[in-house]
């Protein structure tokens, strides 16, 4: 505003030197100079309305921007604030909306919830009134395998007893027997040494008859043995005679 | 008389020394029978008027030995099958005694043994003669019931106890 008032200060002034010196030299080296200063002047202003204008845009660029700015914080606070209301409604509604839906689940779930406990009382109840059926045979089973055990055990004790009693006559029975044995072997043995030592004193007769007969072979004829055939002859002439009779 | 003298029996012989086995015997037996034979053929032939001479026939010593031994003649036929009868009988009944040597026995021992038996213990005795080295000495003598070992191996096994009792002296345990 300030520079448009001032344009027309200068504009006034300039027409009123014109008319002073109207003359036309004047006037064409006015003119001329005018020119040169009007294009000094338009220079100048140029600069200056160029500096202004710069000044001025960039004042009014900080202005616009500030207002921009305050404007844009105006409405980005009720944006925030309209959204902030309008997201707590939906989120509202939402909420509201996923309650009942919630409420309804956790009412289902919870009948769900409610059969399933009623159905596991009655399962557990069924459960422990088999429980305690199983128990009361297992117990009784238990009873009777017991007292049968004991009955067993107080027999394998006595047979245990009579093993004992057993094992230890036959350890005294066996200790007689092996002693009667290591007798009886002893004597056997003398026997058998005796035996032997006979055996051996037979075989060795028999070896010398052997070697005896070896040696007398083939040096008697019959002839040189009649007479002592027939001698022996005589000797047995009864026993002869009494066999050819019968 | 002819009778009388076909009436004797085969317990009446006396066999010879020279026959001593029964195969003896047989032998006697079997050339007694041919003699007679012959005798008999020739008998016939000369009934029949044959002119043909017939050969006389010849005798073994055991044979001739029997005659003799007995007094006995062939020519009589019903005689001589008497004896031949009689001959077989004692063939078949003579005992026979085994005696076993260790050595080839010669026919001299032999007789000498069958003569000893004769006398001493039956006179138709015959003698079974068998071989048996391992003998040594000595005589295996079998009758029909017994054995009489009269070997030296016999002598030796009776022994062996005096021979174990002596070996048993010996070495120090008697």
């Amino acid at each position: 505003m300030a520079l448009f008032a001032k344009k027309q200060s200068i504009d006034e002034e300039m027409a009123e030197r014109e008319r002073q010196f109207l003359d036309e030299t004047f006037k064409e080296e006015l003119r001329n100079h005018a020119r040169l200063y009007f294009q000094n002047v338009l220079k100048e202003n140029g600069e200056h309305f160029k500096e202004a204008l710069t000044s001025t845009v960039t004042d009014l660029n900080t202005e616009l921007k500030s207002h921009i700015a305050t404007q844009f914080d105006g409405a980005l606070a009720e944006i925030k604030a309209e959204l902030k209301e309008h997201i707590a409604h939906q989120v509202e509604a939402q909420l509201s909306e996923q309650a009942g839906a919630m409420k309804e689940v956790q009412d289902k779930a919870l009948a769900d919830i409610t059969q399933s406990a009623q159905d596991l009382e009655a399962r557990h109840q069924e459960l422990a009134r088999e429980f305690e059926k199983s128990l009361a045979d297992h117990e009784q089973t238990l009873d009777s395998v017991f007292n049968d055990s004991k009955a067993q055990m107080e027999k394998m004790k006595d047979s245990h007893q009579l093993a004992l009693q057993w094992f230890s006559e036959s350890v005294k029975a066996l200790q007689e027997q092996h002693e009667q044995l290591e007798t009886r072997l002893g004597e056997q043995i003398e026997a058998q040494k005796e035996m032997t030592l006979k055996t051996f004193e037979g075989n060795m007769a028999r070896i010398v008859e052997h070697y005896l007969l070896g040696a007398l072979g083939d040096q008697f004829d019959i002839k040189a043995q009649l007479p002592s055939i027939i001698k022996q002859l005589e000797a047995n002439k009864q026993a002869i005679e009494d066999d050819m009779k019968l | 008389m002819t009778e009388t003298a076909t009436k004797f029996s085969y317990t009446d012989f006396v066999l010879p020394a020279n026959t001593v086995s029964h195969l003896d015997l047989a032998r006697l037996v079997t050339e007694l029978e041919r003699i007679d034979n012959e005798m008999t053929t020739t008998a016939v032939r000369t009934k029949a008027g044959t002119k043909k001479r017939v050969a006389r026939s010849t005798h073994s010593e055991r044979l001739d030995a029997f005659l003799l031994a007995n007094n006995f003649k062939l020519t009589d036929s019903r005689k001589r099958t008497a004896i031949l009868k009689q001959l077989r009988l004692l063939k078949d009944n003579a005992p026979t005694i085994h005696m076993t040597f260790a050595t080839e026995a010669d026919p001299a021992s032999l007789e000498r043994l069958a003569q000893w038996l004769r006398e001493s213990i039956h006179p138709h005795a015959v003698i079974a003669v068998g071989l048996q080295p391992s003998l040594v000495a000595g005589v295996y003598v079998r009758t029909p019931n017994h054995v009489h070992d009269l070997s030296l191996r016999g002598k030796l096994t009776s022994s062996h106890e005096i021979l174990v009792k002596e070996l048993e002296t010996i070495n120090g345990r008697g």
